[in-house]
C-alpha cells in the first residue's frame, strides 16, 4: 500500500467521525466531570463588561490541567463564540496545585474551579433581548487514567438597561478564581539553562520566604516538574533552580513563571529575560543555549564597554587619556583607530589562540594565562615598571610607550596601537571571572562565532578611546594640561603597584617562598636597570658601562623570574582545614555515602568574584555551622594553577572558568549549581535543603 | 546542535560520576539494552536486532491517545512503512502493571494485534516495568528509533500535534516517519527530541 494512499483512508475515516453537536446550557456531566459556562451577573448591560468562567468540577480525586500541565496531560482548549461586537478576554489562570501522579508532577486542579475571562458586551444590544456566549472546550480529566472530553456550551443571559445583579450561586466560585489570581509584578528577573538545569533570579520587591514558596513556570518543555525546585531567598533575591526536562531542547525567548506563597495563597505572575542578575548587562548573558547572534554580539559589545571600568584597565586608560590630554597626536581620529586596531587585534589573537587550543583537543578556560608563573611574573614586571615611570623613576612613558610629546608621529600611532594590546594584557585579570560565563559557551561555539564574540568584545573595549578619536569635542571635557598631571600621573602608580602586589601574592601561591623572594630580587634588579638606563651621562666609558650594567640586571630578572617558575607549591596542610582538596574520588566516595552531602568550590587565587564569595559567604560562621550542621563535606578545587582534572570538572558544567560552586545531596541526587554571586544566607539554605 | 553534543556530553559525565542513577537515555548515546519477553514467550534483546533500525512504541490499549492513532490507522500505517520501506524492526511495548489499565496476558495482545491489523514485529509485555524505566517511557504513545548501530537517535512523541483528535493526525508532523526517511537519506534528523504526549504509562 502507498502511504498517499494510506493517508487518504486515513482521511476518509476522519470525516466520517466527525459530527456537530448543539451547544449546552446549564451544568453538562461528561466522563468523571461536569461543566458548565457560567457568569458573574443574572443579566448584561449594554457596553458593559461581566465576568464568565468555564466551572469544572472533577469527580473525588480527578484532575484537570495549567497553561503548563506538567509532566503530562494536556492543557484545555477552549474557542470562543462572541456575538458582534463582544470581546472575550484571555482565561486569567488562577495558580495551579502541585500534583504527584506516579513519578511525574503535573500541575492542575482538583476539585470544583473556575475558569474566568471577562466579556465586553457590545453597547448597541436591545434591552428584552438576550446575550449568547458560546464555548467549545477540549479538556483532559485524570485520576491516573486519562479520560478525554469536550462540550458544546452555551450561556445565555438577558440584556437589560441596569447595571447587573450579582448571581448568588457562583459568587463562591468567582471568589475561589480571584483569591488564585498571581499578581502580575515587573520584578527584575533572569534565568538561564545551564548544566542542565534552569536556574532564576528575581529581585522581589516583596518580603518572600523560601519556606513554602512554589514555583510554577509556564512553559511546557523546560522543566522535570517532578525533580524539586531548589528555593532560597536571601536579601529580597529569589534564587530558584530545577533539573530541565529530559525533553527540553531549547531555552524560551522569555520565561513567564508564577511564585506561590503557599502558606499565605498570594501568587505573582512574572517573567524573566535570559541571563544572570548577578552579572546582568555584562557579557554573561551569553549563555544561552539558543544564541542570537545579533543579540550575543550586541551583548558582547556592552560586556567590552563595561570593561573599561574594571579597575585592572582603568590605568592604562588614564594613561592613554593623558597622551590624548597632552596633544600627542594630531591625527586624533587615526589614534582612535591604531588603538582600536591593538585592542581588537589582540582579542582575534586571543581567540585564535583558544580556537586552535581547542581544536587540537586542549581543554583550557579563560583565565589560564595566569596560571603560568611566567606569565603572572612578567605581568608583576611591566606593573611595576609602569608603576615606576609614573613614579618618575625615569621616562619609561616617553620613550617605550610612544606617548609623549616627543615622538613622531608614526611612532605616535605605533603607541597607540601597543596601548591597546597592553589594554587587553592587563584587563585579563579583572575580566577572566566576569567573562568566564560568556567565554565558556563562546569557545563551545562554531568558530566563526566565538570569533565574533570576541572581536565585538574588543571593540566594546576600544569603543571610548575611539570615540574620542573621532570626536574630538569629547575631549574638551578633558581637563587641560598643567602642572596637576604630573600630580596625577604620580598618583596613577600607586593603583600599579597594588595591582603588583596581589600579582606578587597570586604567584607566592604558584611557587613557594624561595620563588616569590627571587621575583622580588628580579624586581629589585628592574627598578635598578630602568633607574640606570634613565641617568645622563657625558663620559662614554660611563655610557657604556650603564649600558652593560641595565643589560645585565634585565637578564638577572629575566633568570630570577625563570628559576622562580621552577619551584612547585606546596600542598596545603590538611587536617586542620575545615575543607578538603578536590579530587574526583574523594567527590565519588561521598556521593555513594548516604550520611553526607557535599559543598564543591572551584576557585582560583587569581579570580577575584572567587575570593569576595569566600570572604564574604563561604568562609563565615554562619556557613560553617550550616556544613557541621547538615554533615556536609567541604571540597575545594584549586585552580590558581593549570589542573586538567579541575577543568574537565568545569566542563562537566559548560564552564570555561572559576567561581563554580555545586551542592550534592546526600540521597544522590542529581546536584544542584549555585549562582555566582553568593551570600552567606544563600549558601546556608542551600546546604539545609541538602 | 552543538547543545545536544554538549548535553550528552555531560549527561555522560554525570553518568560516570553519580553511578546508578536512573537516568533517561540520550539521543546520540547507545540505546539502553532490555531483556523482555513477547506474546509468543520469545526473548528479545536490543542486541539481537544489531545492524537493524529499530522502532519502540510504547502503548496502552485503552489510552484515548493510542486509540487516536489506532483508530484511523495511522499508527498502523507507520508500523507498515517502517517494517517494509525501511526495514526496520517495531517493537509494541507494553509496560502496564498487573491489574492496571492496558495491561494486557499474551493472547489477548494478539488479538487486539489482529483486530486493530497492527504490524509490529513483536509485542513485548514488560510488566516488571523494567524496560520502560530504563528509557523513561512517560507516556502511550511514548517512540524511539534506535539505529543499526545501538544509537538512540530519536525518543519522543508520535506527532507534533498533543491532542486527542484523530482529525489533526494530517496537519501533524508525524516524527517517527519523517526521522526514519531522513535516516534513509542519510540525512541528519530534523527533529530528535519531542515532547512525549498521551496517557502515563501505568507503571
Amino acid at each position: 500500500m502507498s502511504m498517499i494512499f494510506r493517508l487518504a483512508l486515513i482521511g476518509a475515516f476522519l470525516l466520517a467521525a466527525d459530527a456537530w453537536s448543539a451547544p449546552e446550557t446549564g451544568p453538562v456531566q461528561r466522563d468523571h466531570i461536569e461543566v458548565e459556562l457560567v457568569a458573574e451577573t443574572l443579566s448584561v448591560q449594554p457596553g458593559g463588561e461581566i465576568r464568565v468562567g468555564l466551572r469544572m468540577r472533577p469527580d473525588e480525586g480527578w484532575h484537570t490541567y495549567w497553561v503548563n500541565p506538567g509532566d503530562s496531560g494536556l492543557p484545555i482548549r477552549l474557542e470562543w463564540t462572541a456575538p458582534d461586537g463582544a470581546r472575550v478576554s484571555a482565561i486569567a489562570w488562577p495558580y495551579p496545585d502541585a500534583l504527584p501522579i506516579g513519578h511525574l508532577v503535573n500541575y492542575g486542579y482538583e476539585g470544583e474551579h473556575l475558569l474566568p475571562a471577562t466579556v465586553v458586551v457590545p453597547a448597541d444590544l436591545q434591552p428584552g433581548s438576550t446575550f449568547t456566549l458560546d464555548l467549545y472546550a477540549d479538556w483532559l480529566v485524570c485520576e491516573v487514567e486519562c479520560i478525554p472530553g469536550d462540550a458544546d456550551l452555551r450561556l445565555e443571559l438577558p440584556v437589560r438597561d441596569t447595571a447587573p445583579a450579582t448571581d448568588p450561586d457562583h459568587t463562591g466560585l468567582f471568589a475561589w478564581a480571584d483569591s488564585r489570581r498571581p499578581q502580575a509584578v515587573d520584578w527584575p528577573a533572569r534565568f538561564s539553562t545551564e548544566a542542565r538545569q534552569l536556574s532564576v533570579s528575581v529581585e522581589s520587591r516583596e518580603a518572600l520566604s523560601a519556606e513554602g514558596l512554589a514555583f510554577f513556570p509556564a512553559e511546557e518543555n523546560l522543566v522535570d516538574h517532578a525533580a524539586d525546585a531548589f528555593v532560597a531567598v536571601d536579601n529580597g533575591r529569589v534564587q530558584i533552580s530545577q533539573r530541565l526536562s529530559t525533553y527540553f531542547t531549547g531555552a524560551p525567548e522569555t520565561l513567564s513563571f508564577l511564585l506561590v506563597d503557599t502558606a499565605s495563597g498570594q501568587a505573582w505572575s512574572l517573567q524573566a529575560e535570559p541571563g544572570d542578575l548577578a552579572t546582568s548587562g555584562d557579557a554573561g548573558t551569553l549563555a544561552d543555549a539558543r544564541p542570537n547572534l545579533a543579540l550575543v554580539l550586541l551583548l558582547a559589545l556592552a560586556g567590552g564597554v563595561l570593561l573599561n571600568l574594571m579597575p585592572c584597565v582603568f590605568p592604562v586608560l588614564s594613561i592613554k587619556a593623558m597622551s590624548v590630554v597632552g596633544g600627542a597626536g594630531q591625527d586624533q581620529r587615526a589614534h582612535g583607530l591604531a588603538y582600536t586596531a591593538g585592542v581588537v587585534g589582540s582579542f582575534a589573537v586571543l581567540a585564535a589562540m583558544l580556537l586552535a587550543l581547542r581544536a587540537g583537543g586542549e581543554a583550557l578556560g579563560w583565565g589560564f594565562q595566569l596560571q603560568s608563573p611566567w606569565f603572572v611574573g612578567i605581568l608583576i614586571y611591566v606593573f611595576f615598571a609602569m608603576g615606576l615611570a609614573l613614579s618618575g623613576v625615569f621616562e619609561f612613558g616617553s620613550r617605550m610607550m610612544g606617548l609623549g610629546q616627543h615622538l613622531t608621529e608614526r611612532a605616535g600611532l605605533r603607541g597607540s596601537f601597543f596601548t591597546g594590546i597592553l589594554a587587553c594584557v592587563v584587563a585579563s585579570p579583572c575580566t577572566a571571572p566576569f567573562m568566564g560565563t560568556a567565554l565558556g559557551v563562546a569557545v563551545l561555539l562554531p568558530w566563526p562565532l566565538a570569533m565574533s564574540v570576541f572581536l565585538a568584545l574588543g571593540l566594546g573595549l576600544a569603543l571610548p578611546m575611539l570615540a574620542l578619536g573621532f570626536w574630538p569635542g569629547l575631549a574638551r571635557h578633558l581637563p587641560r594640561p598643567g602642572p596637576w598631571m604630573d600630580t596625577f600621573k604620580q598618583a596613577m602608580a600607586f593603583p600599579l603597584y597594588l595591582a603588583a602586589v596581589w600579582l606578587l601574592w597570586v604567584l607566592a601561591r604558584q611557587t613557594d617562598p624561595n620563588g616569590l623572594a627571587l621575583v622580588l630580587t628580579g624586581m629589585v634588579a628592574l627598578a635598578f636597570a630602568l633607574w640606570l638606563a634613565g641617568k645622563r651621562d657625558r663620559n662614554p666609558t660611563l655610557a657604556a658601562g650603564r649600558h652593560i650594567g641595565v643589560a645585565l640586571s634585565l637578564l638577572f630578572a629575566v633568570v630570577a623570574l625563570a628559576s622562580a617558575a621552577r619551584f612547585e607549591a606546596q600542598a596545603p596542610a590538611e587536617g586542620t582545614a575545615w575543607w578538603e582538596s578536590y579530587s574526583p574520588e574523594r567527590l565519588e566516595q561521598l556521593i555513594q555515602d548516604p550520611e553526607r552531602a557535599v559543598l564543591v568550590n572551584m576557585t582560583a587565587d587569581w579570580c577575584v568574584t572567587c575570593l569576595v564569595n569566600e570572604r564574604a559567604a563561604l568562609n563565615t560562621e554562619a556557613v560553617r555551622r550550616a556544613m557541621a550542621d547538615n554533615d556536609v563535606v567541604y571540597l575545594k578545587g584549586d585552580w590558581t594553577r593549570r589542573d586538567p582534572v579541575i577543568t574537565n570538572y568545569l566542563a562537566r558544567y559548560e564552564r570555561n572558568g572559576v567561581p563554580l560552586y555545586v551542592a550534592y545531596p546526600r540521597n544522590g541526587d542529581e546536584p544542584r549549581v549555585l549562582p555566582q554571586i553568593l551570600t552567606p544566607g544563600l549558601v546556608v539554605q542551600a546546604l539545609e535543603n541538602l | 546542535m552543538n547543545h545536544r553534543l554538549i548535553s550528552s556530553l555531560i549527561v555522560a559525565l554525570l553518568l560516570g560520576l553519580t553511578g546508578p542513577v536512573a537516568a533517561a537515555p540520550e539521543v546520540g548515546q547507545p540505546a539502553p539494552g532490555f531483556n523482555v519477553i513477547d506474546t509468543q514467550g520469545q526473548m528479545h534483546s536490543l542486541a539481537d536486532f544489531a545492524g537493524q533500525t529499530v522502532v519502540l512504541e510504547w502503548t496502552n490499549h485503552e489510552c484515548p491517545f493510542v486509540v487516536k492513532h489506532y483508530e484511523p490507522g495511522n499508527m498502523q500505517m507507520q508500523q507498515r512503512s517502517a517494517r517494509e520501506d525501511h526495514d526496520a524492526v517495531w517493537l509494541t511495548v507494553i509496560s502496564s502493571r498487573a491489574g492496571e489499565q492496558g495491561h494486557v496476558s499474551p493472547e489477548q495482545a494478539d488479538e487486539l494485534t489482529a483486530a486493530r491489523d497492527a504490524f509490529p514485529t513483536a509485542v513485548l509485555l514488560d510488566e516488571s516495568g523494567d524496560m520502560g524505566r530504563a528509557y523513561d517511557a512517560r507516556v502511550t504513545p511514548h517512540m524511539y528509533i534506535i539505529d543499526g548501530d545501538g544509537i538512540l537517535r530519536y525518543m519522543g512523541g508520535i506527532d507534533s500535534n498533543p491532542s486527542r483528535h484523530a482529525a489533526d493526525i494530517p496537519e501533524a508532523t508525524q516524527y517517527v516517519m519523517v526521522a526514519l526517511e531522513e535516516m534513509a537519506a542519510g540525512q541528519e534528523i530534523t527533529h530528535t527530541v519531542t515532547r512525549p504526549y498521551g496517557c502515563t504509562v501505568k507503571y
